[in-house]
């Protein structure tokens, strides 16, 4: 077990655990979720078989919609799977692609999904589909300033805005954790994810009412192999954003500092014990409140952008 | 640019708990049912005993852990119940639903907190110019108290029910106590103690004038007063 990888594995290996582990991550927040309803569940593994299931199913476009329609859900996965390369997913030392791009590019990279997606629903003529594509750039729009108050954080605290930089500054010392900074910045991000994931304070994220819809409701026209690739891509993005959390701001250890065999498949597993940690989380938040009337999105986010904004603050003091 | 300092982690802690009283009133402004704003200033008093410990602890002054076990029993369980009898007399249970006190809030609360955060920056940015630096607590937890002043006033603006105005008033005895112990944590208990018995009085006072306002326009709000005549 003390072989060394090479560099290029390890990095295709962290786009392979995202890739391969997110449709798990789903099912084990799904399994959580029943026990605490009272139900059985579904198996851990099931959004595996109906990734499996879609993929082989007949795909068919509306009438008149472009080839838009069909390239967007590919589109998306790749910008999905772009992003493990920027985070530290399984090293505590940046490997070589880790600096193509920084906190910002990745969430580039987001936005550009997102915005694919929603470009496509607007495609189909689908009302549903449109309102959902519209609700989710309004959302998103008013969730923007958060992510960059929580970024100007990062860029303060570090001096630069690396996610491999803030993940060594959080591991540095105990003084680095406790600050408030760091605390508020987590808070918001915490907030935002909540929101960007489409759970319970801003949506029902297994719902089938049309009605409280956000982001569920813009693949309603995709079928067969381009909803499977929507349905792994919304479960891609939940654990990239769960691996940006737990990583880079919460709890930025077990991650392999070497290159031998045995420290990687270590970070693996951590990884998705971590992951799988934040969902229980979110699974209990899902069960402990009610979901908000989509015009009072608009105070949790403003409560996330005060917790933000607050971090900001403290530092221009210093001392926080 | 350079990376910011990271405090010690006792400074750390007594800032994350200024933070954390601070995000409390913001709850206050934007929590609609008195009820809950009361629970909210019982846990907001609640934490400035866990301050008070910590500074005890660190700073090696036994005298605060008196002022925390007092200013416990008096803020976190004393004035809570205090006002909650006073509501559940003049309030039917569902606290809010009450005509007059449903109205009350004249600013959405996602624009009460966009002007918080405002009122909380210019507190914050004036104390941190002034450059004070107090023996126990960290300059931050002074201007986070700063900006905690300002937040109450904002609330007792905001809203038009007196109970809600008492809760403002109350927290922004809060606030002054952070900064007290911020800059003179050595204070002689008794004048500690004093202080806090100020507190009393005005408990007093509030709970007459929401007596009194509840009986002559039989609500909570003092949008009634606005009008010189009857």
């Amino acid at each position: 077990m003390s072989a060394a990888l090479p560099i290029p594995l390890i990095q295709v290996l962290q786009v392979l655990t995202v890739a391969v582990g997110a449709p798990g991550v789903t099912g084990v927040i799904a399994k959580v979720e029943a026990r605490l309803q009272g139900r059985r569940g579904p198996r851990v593994p099931q959004p595996y078989y109906d990734l499996a299931k879609l993929f082989r199913k007949e795909a068919l476009a509306p009438e008149g919609a472009s080839w838009f329609f069909l390239a967007a859900p590919v589109i998306a996965v790749a910008a999905y799977l772009t992003i493990p390369l920027l985070i530290p997913v399984l090293t505590s030392y940046p490997l070589p692609l880790g600096y193509m791009g920084d906190i910002l590019g990745g969430g580039f990279l987001l936005s550009l999904a997102s915005f694919v997606v929603a470009t496509a629903a607007l495609e189909t003529g689908d009302p549903y589909a449109q309102l959902g594509s519209s609700r989710t750039k309004t959302f998103s729009a008013i969730g923007e300033p958060v992510v960059l108050f929580v970024v100007f954080t990062v860029a303060l605290l570090t001096g630069t805005d690396l996610p491999y930089a803030l993940a060594a500054t959080v591991r540095s010392s105990a003084g680095q954790i406790i600050r408030p900074a760091h605390l508020l910045a987590s808070a918001a991000l915490f907030m935002v994810i909540l929101a960007e994931t489409g759970r319970i304070p801003v949506e029902t994220h297994n719902g089938t009412n049309e009605f409280g819809m956000i982001e569920e409701a813009r693949a309603f026209e995709h079928s067969g192999p381009y909803f499977a690739l929507l349905k792994w891509g919304s479960e891609l993005k939940q654990l990239i954003l769960f691996t940006i959390l737990a990583d880079v701001f919460l709890a930025p250890w077990g991650l392999a500092s070497t290159q031998k065999v045995g420290a990687v498949l270590l970070a693996i597993v951590a990884l998705l014990a971590k992951a799988c940690a934040v969902g229980c989380v979110v699974a209990v938040i899902d069960n402990s409140f009610a979901k908000l009337r989509l015009f009072k999105i608009t105070e949790f986010v403003s409560a996330a952008f005060l917790i933000a904004v607050l971090g900001v603050f403290t530092l221009y003091l210093g001392g926080g | 640019m350079d990376p910011a300092q990271a405090p010690g982690v006792y400074e750390g802690a007594a800032n994350v708990i200024a933070s954390v009283m601070l995000l409390i009133e913001f709850g206050m402004l934007r929590q609609a049912l008195a009820r809950d704003q009361i629970r909210l200033y019982a846990a907001q008093s609640a934490l400035i005993s866990v301050l008070a410990i910590v500074i005890a602890a660190d700073r090696n002054l036994p005298d605060l852990y008196a002022l925390a076990a007092l200013s416990a029993a008096l803020k976190v369980v004393a004035v809570p119940l205090v006002m909650r009898r006073l509501l559940g007399r003049s309030v039917p249970d569902d606290g809010d639903e009450a005509p007059g006190v449903a109205g009350s809030q004249t600013l959405s609360p996602a624009t009460a907190v966009l002007a918080g955060i405002v009122l909380a920056a210019i507190g914050f940015f004036c104390f941190g110019a002034l450059k004070i630096r107090g023996p126990a607590a960290p300059a931050l937890a002074l201007a986070l108290a700063a900006a905690m002043v300002l937040v109450a006033f904002g609330l007792m603006i905001v809203r038009r029910d007196v109970a809600s105005q008492a809760i403002g008033f109350f927290s922004l005895e809060n606030a002054i106590s952070l900064a007290a112990l911020v800059v003179a944590a050595g204070l002689p208990l008794i004048l500690e103690t004093a202080f806090l018995f100020d507190l009393l009085v005005a408990v007093v006072v509030f709970g007459m004038l929401i007596r009194v306002q509840h009986a002559r326009s039989e609500s909570l709000s003092t949008s009634d007063l606005t009008r010189l005549r009857g």
